[in-house]
């Protein structure tokens, strides 16, 4: 009996000793934060970059205008979780016809949380016979990726997925 | 500066029956520096070198074109499909934003 409450009285001091060092080391790690860094001019230029770059919204608006895009008829394949946000294998599929006539005339790739989100426009033609491209794309972080795609008729349709990126891809900060 | 930029691989079917619609896979070496990134040791911008533009023919006619941004990760591999109606040449060429022109052609043969 004696055993166990000595036991007990050991964990608890071992308890609150490690909570205690948790708390300092904490409480450390946040000053250090806090203080000015050297990169702090390159920060500056880089909130500047943001506040130029594109709102997904306004991407849209530009590349669009006010047509619907239908989400149907596109697969945008992408991984749920990348590990490397520099390298992320993505591919867009779609059901539709690739005829003389009728064929998917374009792929637009939009990024929502790059600088730019609108990364890469593929213009196709009915000779490929089926409209599917892969590529490589960079994510600077975790976001929706949105795949849109515009036959020959003028028609939009779109897919979106969020990606989840635990190291950014465009290098920097 | 990245040791052997702008080699090319293509990667098409080994046999190919007349229209089929085959997949195609071309992978280009370059560093596709998005001018972003800095050198760690030296604290100066890396220009950015990146890919821009990618045209692809078959025979004569352009059949996919991709326009790019700094977004497109280092040595770039692209997938796409081609129906494989008639006998003609492939051409991939890859232009990037420091006048590089890069260019590869694989004969397309159908049985």
């Amino acid at each position: 009996m004696e055993q166990k409450r000595d036991d007990i009285v050991f964990s608890r001091r071992r308890f609150l000793k490690m909570a205690g060092t948790t708390c300092a080391s904490l409480l450390i790690t946040e000053s250090l934060l806090s203080f000015p860094s050297s990169t702090s001019a390159a920060e500056e230029k880089f909130k500047k970059e943001v506040a130029e770059g594109e709102n997904i919204n306004d991407t849209l608006k530009r590349l669009f205008g006010s047509r619907k895009i239908e989400i149907a008829n596109v697969d945008l394949k992408a991984p749920i979780i990348a590990e490397n946000g520099a390298v992320i294998p993505i591919t867009v599929i779609s059901d539709l016809p690739m005829d003389k006539d009728n064929y998917v005339k374009k792929i637009y790739i939009l990024v929502e949380g790059n600088l730019k989100p609108h990364i890469a426009t593929i213009d196709l033609a009915s000779v490929n016979g089926k409209a599917e491209f892969a590529m490589r794309i960079k994510m600077r972080k975790s976001s929706n990726v949105r795949a849109i795609v515009e036959t020959n008729g003028g028609k939009l349709y779109g897919d979106i997925k969020p990606v989840k990126v635990t190291i950014g891809g465009c290098g920097g900060l | 500066m990245q040791e052997g930029i702008g080699e090319v691989k293509i990667r098409i079917p080994r046999t190919i029956s007349k229209g089929e619609i085959i997949r195609v896979q071309a992978l280009i070496k370059h560093p596709m520096e998005t001018g972003l990134r800095e050198d760690k040791e030296t604290k100066e911008k890396i220009p950015a070198h990146y890919i821009h533009d990618v045209s692809i023919y078959y025979g004569d006619t352009m059949i996919t074109h991709c326009d790019w941004t700094i977004a497109i990760s280092t040595d770039p591999l692209i997938t796409f499909y081609l129906k494989a109606d008639r006998s003609a040449p492939l051409k991939i060429i890859w232009k990037d934003n420091k006048g590089g022109v890069y260019q590869e052609t694989v004969q397309i043969n159908p049985q």
